[in-house]
């Protein structure tokens, strides 16, 4: 899926293409076939340009799948005694510390998401110039495997397009999606997409824990169609009409259709069976997080809630089973701060974050280089 | 007269006997009774006395006086295990002369965990094939009675012929919602006992093939790490296709607890007069398909006329077979049956011409039932793709499956 964004004076935003297409090629978040890959990502961005009437000019990647992951990485330094205050120099030189940490091989750093410093044990947002002995830094880094990343590069690199940013899927959907208030009570986003699922808890208004692992819809699909031996197609269009993430018809005898077009081959299917098998998967991948989150995934730690988006968020009663799982309220996201219409559903979150990180990078361009001309930078912001 | 002994010793029946172990087997026992099985014997072990005096069996022992007075293991598989060792006598004693021994017990608490494996040790070494069922404690009770339960059954495993657990996870999924803990507890002794009946009439009744005692010795002759058991029960017209339906449906073939592919099978078959050679074949046909690997597949079937229409299978298998063979003992029965059959597998029958012959709608009915009987656990989409693995599990093959929930088509 591809939005295109023009950043106009001032700073503001508008998104003036759009480009869809089925994804092809990619199996649990991971390219494998290039070309299949390669032509659907084409496809869309053709589209949006067609569209909005312009090239573009760079892009904003959101990555997720099986091989991201992340690691908290700390340091800490002596406050230079003379002054007996941080300084700037302090404070620079703990993030280079603590960023510095070796990564095994083949691996890129995607993020560094910045905790709170620590100033003598106390959690501090700016310890700037505050009196203090030793201050630490914490980072919670997000990497991900340099070749399949370098693999979706490449493709866009393929159209003569440059990739300004990678990012992570949760994280740009969680910039659209989670209100400041709700990060700053701590919240959890989830993106569950096609064939991975990527989340990010915010604390304190920041996002503290990011990671991605590869289960998503097509987990869904993929179980229905063992489970209640039919294509994947079938599965497919049977969660889409029939999906529930909790079991609601508790009446095992009830039976829809499965092609409902009468002709050879159709049979009942069980609603019990389709709403327990997509159930017992759903609350799984809602398991796996917290599990993954650890104490940060308990209730008491997040009092915003959790906030789905993605395609999965699209299955009915997915917020109940999330609630279930995290004992505290779900919601599925909204993008209505930024877009109206159509692009307030959930599975444009990420794109939408992307160009809001894509303008904030921007307009922070522009302020450090005074000179640049009024920017008329187009952004596009692509996820697979 | 010694001779003469010798000689007589080779044609009495098989003796079986049924043990009950702890609180949860002898409830088991307890149900068989009630069967009046006249040629299965019947004994209750336990280590708390007063749970014994309910018990209505005969035979019926407190084992471990001298270690816990009479009081019980208290939940100490440690204790368990001391009660049986100092009461060793009393249990060689028991189980001397059985031919096949069947022990049942809940994994979990102290008698059963501690004194089975002791127990199953001891009438191995004195030379009987011994088949245990056990229980396993919900995953929602308190992890070390989980994790005793997963040492006594691995304990088990060590020294039985076959261990055959049932996880009481399963009898929740598989009672209705509203079913009382009593009522799903009661669908797991019932299972053991169609299990142990079904074993039983193998033995004793007249059958179209008849099974002895040194095949079913063969099937357990190794020790294995893994069981396949299953049971399936059709009644009316098409009895025997119902039969082979339910039992691919028995929720016991889809816990993680269980292989799906077996090296060595025994398949009984229980039916009335009108079960015929010819549709046995069929039934055994799409059994070993279903279950048996290259497999020595041994295969009985019994007329009983109290059956009427029904027709019940009973599938027992074993795999992961070691080479150390479990006969320590002193007596290895050979007695080679001139009227019994041994039915080593049938060569796989080409699908498609059968199918052709087949109308539509029963042929896909053919291929549902064999879907899911796959080599492994099925990956779909997923079949060439790395696993996704998370706690140890490979999180790609559908979660029902590995959680072992039944999901009925």
């Amino acid at each position: 899926m591809v939005l295109l964004g023009e950043i106009v004076e001032g700073g503001s935003l508008n998104i003036i293409g759009m480009g869809q297409s089925s994804s092809k090629g990619v199996l649990k978040g991971d390219i494998v076939d290039f070309h299949a890959a390669s032509d659907c990502a084409h496809a869309a961005i053709l589209s949006a340009e067609d569209q909005a009437g312009v090239k573009i000019d760079g892009v904003y990647l959101a990555v997720s799948g099986s091989d991201v992951n992340g690691f908290p990485s700390e340091a800490s330094v002596n406050v230079t005694p003379a002054e007996g205050r941080v300084s700037q120099e302090d404070i620079d030189q703990v993030s280079d510390l603590a960023k510095g940490r070796d990564l095994p091989e083949e691996r890129v750093v995607i993020h560094h998401l910045r905790r709170p410093y620590r100033l003598d044990s106390r959690s501090v947002e700016k310890p700037l110039n505050l009196e203090g002995e030793r201050l630490e830094a914490s980072y919670w880094t997000v990497h991900g495997n340099a070749r399949k990343i370098g693999d979706a590069i490449h493709i866009i690199n393929g159209f003569n397009l440059h990739v300004d940013d990678v990012i992570l899927s949760a994280l740009a959907a969680g910039s659209v999606v989670a209100s400041e208030e709700e990060k700053q009570r701590g919240c959890l986003v989830i993106d569950i997409g096609r064939g991975s699922t990527d989340y990010a808890a915010y604390q304190g208004g920041r996002c503290v824990l990011a990671g991605s692992f590869p289960l998503g819809g097509d987990h869904i699909s993929n179980d229905l169609s063992i489970g209640l031996r039919m294509r994947l197609n079938q599965a497919e269009s049977l969660k889409h009409r029939y999906g529930s993430a909790i079991v609601e018809h508790k009446d095992k005898g009830e039976k829809v259709w499965l092609n409902n077009d009468f002709e050879i081959g159709d049979r009942p299917i069980r609603l019990w069976s389709i709403e327990k098998i997509i159930e017992l998967r759903m609350t799984e991948i809602f398991e796996v997080i917290s599990k993954k989150l650890g104490s940060l995934g308990r209730g008491e730690r997040l009092g915003g809630g959790v906030i789905l988006c993605g395609g999965g968020a699209s299955l009915r009663n997915c917020e109940q089973s999330a609630e279930g799982v995290f004992g505290v309220p779900a919601r599925v996201g909204d993008n209505g701060t930024m877009a109206t219409g159509e692009l307030r559903e959930s599975q444009y979150s990420v794109a939408l974050g992307l160009l809001k990180y894509g303008l904030e990078y921007q307009s922070k361009l522009e302020t450090t280089e005074s000179n640049a001309p009024g920017l008329f930078g187009k952004l596009k912001g692509l996820f697979q | 007269m010694s001779e003469l002994n010798a000689v007589s010793d080779e044609i009495r029946p098989i003796r079986m006997k049924v043990i009950g172990v702890g609180g949860a087997g002898s409830n088991i026992v307890d149900r068989l009774m009630l069967s009046n099985l006249s040629d299965v014997r019947l004994t209750a072990i336990n280590t708390d006395q007063q749970a014994l005096a309910n018990s209505p069996v005969m035979d019926k022992h407190c084992i471990g006086k001298t270690v816990t007075r009479g009081l019980g293991a208290g939940g100490d598989s440690e204790v368990g295990r001391e009660a049986a060792l100092a009461d060793k006598q009393l249990l060689e004693e028991m189980v001397k002369d059985v031919d096949l021994l069947f022990l049942t017990a809940g994994l979990g608490g102290g008698t059963g965990t501690g004194v089975t494996p002791v127990l199953a040790d001891i009438a191995v070494q004195k030379g009987a094939t011994v088949i245990v069922f056990v229980t396993l404690p919900f995953t929602i009770e308190r992890a070390a009675r989980s994790n005793a339960a997963k040492a006594g059954l691995d304990k088990l495993r060590e020294v039985a012929n076959a261990v055959i657990p049932l996880p009481n996870d399963l009898l929740i999924q598989e009672s209705e919602p509203d079913a009382s803990l009593l009522e799903a507890f009661s669908q797991a002794d019932a299972w053991i006992e169609k299990a142990i009946k079904s074993i039983r009439s193998m033995m004793n009744k007249t059958g179209l093939i008849n099974l002895d005692f040194s095949q079913l010795q063969q099937v357990f002759a190794n020790r294995s790490s893994k069981t396949l058991f299953g049971l399936g029960e059709g009644s009316g017209e098409n009895a025997t296709d119902a039969a082979i339906a339910d039992l691919k449906l028995c929720p016991l073939l889809h816990t993680p607890e269980f292989s799906k592919k077996a090296d060595h099978l025994l398949v009984n078959l229980v039916g009335g007069t009108s079960l015929g050679i010819s549709e046995t074949q069929r039934i055994m046909d799409s059994i070993t398909d279903a279950f048996g690997k290259d497999a020595n597949v041994v295969i009985g079937a019994v007329i009983d006329e109290s059956m009427g229409d029904r027709v019940e299978i009973c599938v027992i298998g074993t795999s992961g077979s070691s080479d150390v063979s479990i006969f320590r003992g002193r007596r290895r029965m050979k007695v080679p049956s001139p009227n019994s059959v041994e039915l080593e597998t049938p060569e796989v029958p080409k699908k498609a011409p059968k199918k052709s012959k087949k109308t539509h709608a029963k042929s896909q009915k053919a291929e549902q039932h064999e879907f899911s009987f796959n080599e492994g656990e099925p990956r779909g989409e997923f079949e060439n793709t790395e696993g996704t693995m998370f706690e140890g599990q490979d999180l790609d093959t559908p979660t029902f499956l590995r959680r072992g929930v039944r999901i009925p088509v």
